[in-house]
């Protein structure tokens, strides 16, 4: 934690100055906007009621809880991608890798104290977008506690772990954006945020598997909405924390052959 | 003490996503063997591309050779790097290193943090550094609005925050204004009499020539030639040029100044009075403004110039090969 904490601080510093409420809007405005479409949608397209078949697939007939607690979790996703696995490379563009990588501090927990920061927005917008779910008529049925805590532990495992190769790739790469939104959309279709991951052929679906997104999207819906107790959930909750730290194990041995990769692309003479 | 042995860097052939680029690889460094011995300040000169940053990122734990080893107080750079990480630190000059949204004293905290300095000690360190480096008035602004200069400051008390028993200076002085580099000269030097072991490199040699008692010079990766700078300049045998201006023109000066056996010039300066520039492998003013005085000449002007660090940097590295 020596590490973590002073990381957190930091970015909370370095976040406040550059982006102030323009940071927080745009995640925000993305959880609203898949919300109110589902709403819309919902309401004026399927007149108020989910298809057998959804339920079937689901595992719930609610959908419009269904679709908002996949909102929550994609804004969380996104957040924690965005900023777990590109803190190294901004390090990289901002030419501060070398002196950070040059210090003896370990990378978990400066990759933690990164963490740390976007696990607390999240919280913050999760909380508005909830608050707006509500205000239009989505209503959001009273999750087990024990099991909701799990889900959101074992979630934050698998999102953490799943960025930390992710950054591999991206300061090995050079670059960001085509690394962060291939996985963006991979997620959207595979992972079932908004749709049941069922609809999906079955190769798909077992990539989906791979993906530990899945299962804690699983096993949040389960402490959500389905009141699940956590024996119930287990399975999928030790299913996402195995993947979760399979990822994050690979990720940190790859990340310091991916820093000298970055840093001897910086220059070679 | 920092000891490298055969030391060799081979950076790949550049590759695109589905062929090779078409280049060969490219050998940075090749069989460098140096000493850096704690409480002096070494040299590591070479002309650009001579592999001065590979071998210094090498040592500084950034990158790892491709053969040879380096150990820094008997610890391997890459078996032990964090343990090596504690020991020393890197300044480089003209890289940012420092965090532009954040204020010089918030970088020197969050730096102070990552090498685990106790927090009993790290505010009297940072305000000894930020005095050090001149910044106590700027310490609490935004490093963003700091001037190149100030940044190259605040670089270097980061690099120091962490008392280094070896501070690997990768031209420190790069951007800085005259007096703020003789500041850290003196700094450097003072270190290094508080036991400190510097590795420096820069293209000003007057001030490799200032600082360091013993001088690498590599070329293409290769050690060409080391030693104190005196003797590497000496060792060159490049000629010193010593320039005379006369009253008046004087024959015997002439046949005098000839008999010297040194490479001569002869010429008038703008007021019409003569004057001669000889070149020799010795010292010859001495000689010189004797035989001339015996030959009846009037010295108006007597300049001696030494070969510099640079004339034997440059004389040392050869030319690269054309391709």
């Amino acid at each position: 934690m020596a590490t973590a904490m002073p990381t957190l601080r930091r970015n909370w510093l370095v976040t406040m100055r550059a982006y102030q409420w323009t940071y927080f809007v745009g995640t925000l405005a993305t959880g609203i906007l898949t919300v109110g479409l589902a709403y819309l949608a919902y309401h004026s397209i399927g007149g108020g009621r989910a298809g057998g078949g959804f339920a079937a697939a689901a595992g719930t007939a609610d959908y419009l809880g269904y679709v908002t607690v996949g909102a929550a979790a994609s804004m969380f996703t996104v957040r924690m991608v965005l900023w777990v696995a590109k803190a190294q490379i901004t390090e990289q563009r901002e030419g501060t890798l070398e002196s950070q990588v040059l210090a003896p501090a370990r990378r978990l927990p400066y990759l933690v104290g990164v963490g740390l920061q976007s696990l607390t927005t999240t919280v913050v917008e999760v909380v508005v977008m909830l608050a707006f779910a509500v205000m239009i008529g989505v209503r959001l049925p009273a999750p087990d506690p024990v099991t909701l805590l799990a889900a959101f532990v074992a979630a934050s495992v698998a999102v953490f772990g799943i960025s930390v190769p992710l950054s591999a790739i991206m300061i090995t790469a050079g670059e960001a954006h085509i690394t962060q939104n291939t996985l963006f959309v991979a997620m959207g279709l595979l992972c079932g945020f908004t749709f049941p991951p069922a609809y999906l052929p079955d190769p798909l679906r077992w990539l989906g598997e791979a993906l530990p997104v899945t299962s804690a999207l699983r096993a949040l819906r389960a402490a959500t909405l389905d009141h699940a107790p956590l024996s119930a959930a287990a399975p999928d909750l030790l299913l996402c924390l195995a993947l979760g730290l399979a990822y994050l194990i690979v990720g940190l041995r790859l990340l310091g052959p991916a820093e000298r990769v970055a840093i001897q692309r910086g220059g070679s003479a | 003490m920092i000891v490298t042995r055969e030391l060799r860097k081979t950076y790949p052939a550049k590759r695109t996503l589905f062929r090779r680029s078409g280049g060969t690889e490219t050998r940075a460094v090749d069989g460098l063997s140096l000493s850096i011995p704690p409480g002096a300040v070494t040299g590591l000169l070479g002309l650009n591309g001579a592999g001065k940053t590979t071998t210094i990122k090498i040592i500084a734990t950034l990158l790892h050779p491709t053969t040879g080893t380096i150990t820094v107080d008997g610890l391997d750079v890459v078996r032990d790097a964090r343990a090596v990480r504690r020991r020393i630190n890197l300044i480089a000059g003209g890289e940012r290193m420092v965090y532009a949204r954040l204020t010089g004293r918030e970088n020197l905290w969050y730096f102070g943090q990552l090498y685990d300095v106790p927090r009993a000690t790290l505010r009297a360190r940072i305000d000894e550094l930020l005095e050090l480096v001149g910044l106590p008035d700027a310490a609490d602004t935004l490093v963003e609005r700091y001037s190149r200069g100030m940044r190259q400051r605040l670089s270097i008390a980061r690099g120091l925050i962490n008392q280094p028993a070896y501070l690997l200076l990768d031209e420190p002085t790069l951007g800085l204004d005259a007096p703020i580099a003789r500041d850290l000269r003196a700094v450097v030097a003072r270190l290094a009499q508080e036991g400190v072991g510097v590795l420096l490199t820069s293209h000003y040699l007057a001030e490799v020539e200032e600082l360091c008692g013993h001088v690498y010079v590599i070329d293409r990766g290769r050690l060409v030639a080391e030693g104190s700078p005196t003797a590497l300049t000496a060792g060159t045998r490049l000629p010193h040029t010593v320039e005379l201006t006369l009253a008046e023109a004087a024959p015997a000066v002439s046949v005098a100044v000839g008999a010297l056996g040194a490479e001569v010039e002869t010429g008038l300066d703008a007021e019409g009075r003569p004057t001669y520039v000889l070149r020799s492998p010795d010292d010859l003013a001495g000689e010189l403004a004797t035989a001339v005085v015996r030959a009846g000449g009037a010295i108006v002007r007597l300049e001696v110039n030494p070969p510099t660090l640079e004339d034997a940097i440059l004389a040392m590295a050869a030319p690269a090969p054309v391709s």
